[in-house]
């Protein structure tokens, strides 16, 4: 059961791109800012929405 | 002894997925309860998924957990990242699954629930999964490339650009048949105009919350706008019983095809993080929510189907949509048994992200199997309404009378009794005004899943019907949410192709920091599907009878584009000897949807053929029998039938020659006058650590 709920918990945040913005961080040695944050997700939502949503 | 414990287990699922779609295909006369269908359908998929992807996957792709993926040799902690298979499943999953699976099964109740359920069981194990495991493995051999790069390398020029003409018009249709699925939903409800309304400021309150007030925090945020969502549908049933308020929110179709329109264009030029961005993340969470919820509903509740196997339109005369069962029901069900846009998906980000060849099998032809799962669930909750309501619903005004009384009496001679008075009283506990005419499969839809929430809630907390209301319009916003998101970001890539197509004559256009480039090409997309939707809502027939089938043969025909692509692979693999594997789905393909089109053009039935209902109009207008009122409208409408009938017939061309290009290709490879020769990525040996994943 925990570990079913783990897998989920990893599921969402991979949806709310909160574990690529955790990759980004440690790919790039960075840390946390608003200001790493905002350029973290334009560069990310300028690819995810050059796709379009399936029907 | 493990081994013959594993034979006997899939030998007794083969035995039950045998007896169970038996007996729902012998049955008759008697109710059929949704326990069979659920069970006819997870043991075919599970035996699908074990056997036929297996010996795909291994006979014929050779899957090598040895050979490392793009993910891996790509690795830049963006794209291309080695992801766990389920995390994967479930984002790919997110991905596929949209409004389709969910409205096409409703709509195509109309033939009964058995077509349905044969097409969406067998369409997905053999045609639909198999074309998203094969594309995803394609384009996983050739780090991460579209279907489109594929289809422009592997089959040639004429393929690779005759595949991005045709993405870019079937979005303009998708995008106006799914917002002609809002309207009708939204149409005269003030509860719910007004609950989508809300989501709109929400939207951009997350946007501010996330982007300045907690960065990163998404799901917190996703959190907050799921509250206030809640809270929006709660207000909405106030506005809808404040005399003051109601009239307000209370909108006719083309008002709220106007709104839908503006939305669009705003939507495509704000700033993505601003709009875009929260409303995606919160309308993937809501949708992965009602699914659960539904599936765990379907099982809690296990309704009986109240349509029946067949109804008396399996002959055409429908009065959802015109057309027989064949080819009808194959086209109207596209995405739950066989998507063409999946392939989009399956050769977009996924294939960056595979971390192991053989994750490909759950991923690719498994997430497509619980997209089948989704529309089998559909099936049932449309199918769990009384006949006589789901035709009430469904029908436009111009095929079962103009008045309720009208409708009633059409509905009830066709066999499906219902009265007024029970529409009324469905009506008032929905808290809609009325539920007549809804055309677009949405309210039935949500009335159905309303209808298995409030069972499964008073079973489970003793409460009563008057959850109905609610649940209504909770299904209401979940579809209408996630179908504007696609609007906003279907209008967004639209916009993006034709800049990059105009880009080359005027190279201002292709910068995304020039304001006229972005506003006058977003204006061109939004004008060109918001003309579908307003000639969708304009018709008489409610608009669905001309453009869902539009769509259905569309995106089928993309289906085929991608299975010539694959059938070219397994060629060039040397694989010709298993080349019916996508090619039988590909011929079966283009039986359906070159008949659908065939007949959407030239069928002499009015209802049915595009240019039938044109001549029949003008001979009316030329015969002086129409009245002057309606003279106007009717060349309107003559207008938008021959401009329907040319876009099936540019569709039905376009894959012509697809198919055309893709056949010299296989005959001269197997005729040996020109060289098989695989474009895959060279082998590279994986080092990827379990632990890292």
């Amino acid at each position: 059961m925990k570990a079913f709920l783990r897998g989920d918990m990893m599921l969402l945040r991979e949806i709310a791109d909160e574990s690529a913005y955790d990759r980004h961080l440690r790919t790039n040695r960075r840390v946390h800012s608003g200001a790493e944050w905002r350029r973290f997700l334009d560069e990310r939502l300028a690819r995810k929405f050059a796709q379009g949503k399936c029907c | 002894m493990k081994k013959i414990a594993g034979r006997v287990l899939w030998a007794l699922v083969s035995l039950v997925a045998a007896y169970c779609l038996a007996a729902i295909a012998i049955n008759r006369g008697e109710p059929v309860n949704s326990f069979w269908i659920v069970l006819a359908a997870a043991c075919t998929y599970a035996l699908g998924f074990r056997f036929y992807a297996k010996f795909i996957a291994a006979k014929v792709m050779a899957l090598d957990d040895k050979r490392a993926t793009p993910a891996e040799r790509l690795r830049d902690g963006h794209d291309y990242e080695p992801t766990n298979k389920w995390i994967l499943f479930g984002h790919h999953f997110a991905a596929i699954a949209g409004p389709g699976p969910l409205v096409g099964p409703t709509l195509a109740a109309q033939f009964g629930y058995l077509p349905s359920v044969y097409w969406i069981i067998i369409g997905a194990v053999l045609g639909g999964a198999v074309q998203d495991f094969v594309i995803l493995f394609c384009s996983m051999r050739r780090d991460g490339k579209t279907l489109g790069q594929m289809a422009r390398e592997e089959i040639g020029k004429v393929g690779g650009f005759t595949a991005l003409l045709t993405v870019l018009f079937i979005m303009i249709i998708l995008l106006a048949v799914v917002a002609l699925v809002v309207v009708n939903a939204l149409r005269g409800s003030p509860w719910g105009t007004f609950t989508i309304a809300a989501t709109m400021p929400i939207a951009l309150f997350m946007g501010v919350y996330l982007r300045y007030w907690r960065p990163g925090k998404v799901l917190e945020c996703s959190l907050v706008g799921f509250i206030l969502v809640m809270a929006s549908i709660f207000g909405g049933q106030a506005v809808a019983d404040s005399p003051t308020l109601a009239p307000w929110f209370t909108l006719s179709a083309t008002s709220l095809a106007v709104a839908t329109i503006i939305y669009g264009f705003l939507a495509s030029v704000m700033p993505v993080w601003l709009f875009l961005a929260p409303r995606d993340y919160l309308s993937t969470f809501v949708k992965l929510g009602v699914v659960a919820m539904l599936a765990l509903g379907i099982l809690f509740v296990h309704p009986t189907l109240q349509l029946p196997a067949f109804t008396r339109f399996v002959d055409g005369t429908g009065p959802i949509f015109a057309g027989k069962v064949f080819p009808f029901v194959f086209i109207t069900i596209a995405c739950g048994a066989v998507s063409g846009f999946h392939a989009l998906i399956s050769s977009g980000t996924t294939p960056k992200m595979i971390a192991r060849e053989w994750n490909a099998w759950p991923v690719g032809y498994g997430s497509m199997l619980l997209e089948g799962f989704v529309a089998i669930m559909a099936l049932i909750a449309a199918c769990s309404l009384q006949p006589g309501v789901f035709f009430a619903v469904n029908s436009p005004p111009g095929v079962v009378g103009a008045s309720p009384a009208a409708a009633v009496s059409t509905i009830s001679n066709w066999g499906y009794p219902v009265t007024v008075a029970d529409m009324n009283s469905l009506a008032s506990e929905a808290g809609e005004q009325t539920l007549f005419y809804r055309t677009g499969g949405a309210p039935s839809l949500a009335l159905g899943m309303a209808r298995i929430f409030s069972v499964a809630g008073r079973s489970t907390t003793g409460g009563g019907r008057t959850f109905l209301g609610f649940w209504y319009h909770f299904a209401i916003m979940f579809e209408a949410l996630f179908i504007l998101t696609i609007i906003a970001a279907g209008t967004r890539v639209g916009r993006f192709m034709l800049q990059d197509l105009l880009g080359h004559a005027y190279p201002a256009l292709k910068r995304n920091n020039w304001m006229p480039g972005v506003f006058a090409t977003s204006g061109v997309v939004v004008l060109a599907w918001g003309y579908f939707l307003y000639q969708g809502v304009r018709d008489p027939l409610g608009g669905i009878n001309s453009l869902w089938p539009l769509f259905g043969i569309a995106n089928q025909l993309l289906a085929a584009i991608a299975l010539c692509v694959g059938t070219t692979i397994f060629i060039k693999m040397h694989r010709a000897r298993y080349m019916w594997i996508t090619a039988v789905p590909l011929l079966w393909l283009v039986c359906v949807t070159f008949t659908a089109g065939y007949e959407k053009i030239f069928s002499d039935q009015p209802r049915v053929g595009f240019l039938s209902e044109a001549s029949h109009l003008q001979s009316a207008i030329d015969a002086g029998t129409m009245a002057a009122g309606q003279i106007g409208a009717a060349r309107g409408q003559i207008f938008n039938d021959r401009l329907d009938a040319g876009v099936c017939g540019m569709f039905l061309l376009m894959v012509t020659l697809i198919l055309v290009d893709s056949v010299r290709v296989w005959w001269r490879i197997l005729s040996g006058t020109r060289k098989a020769q695989v474009d895959e990525s060279p082998f590279v040996l994986s080092r990827l650590q379990t632990e890292e994943l």
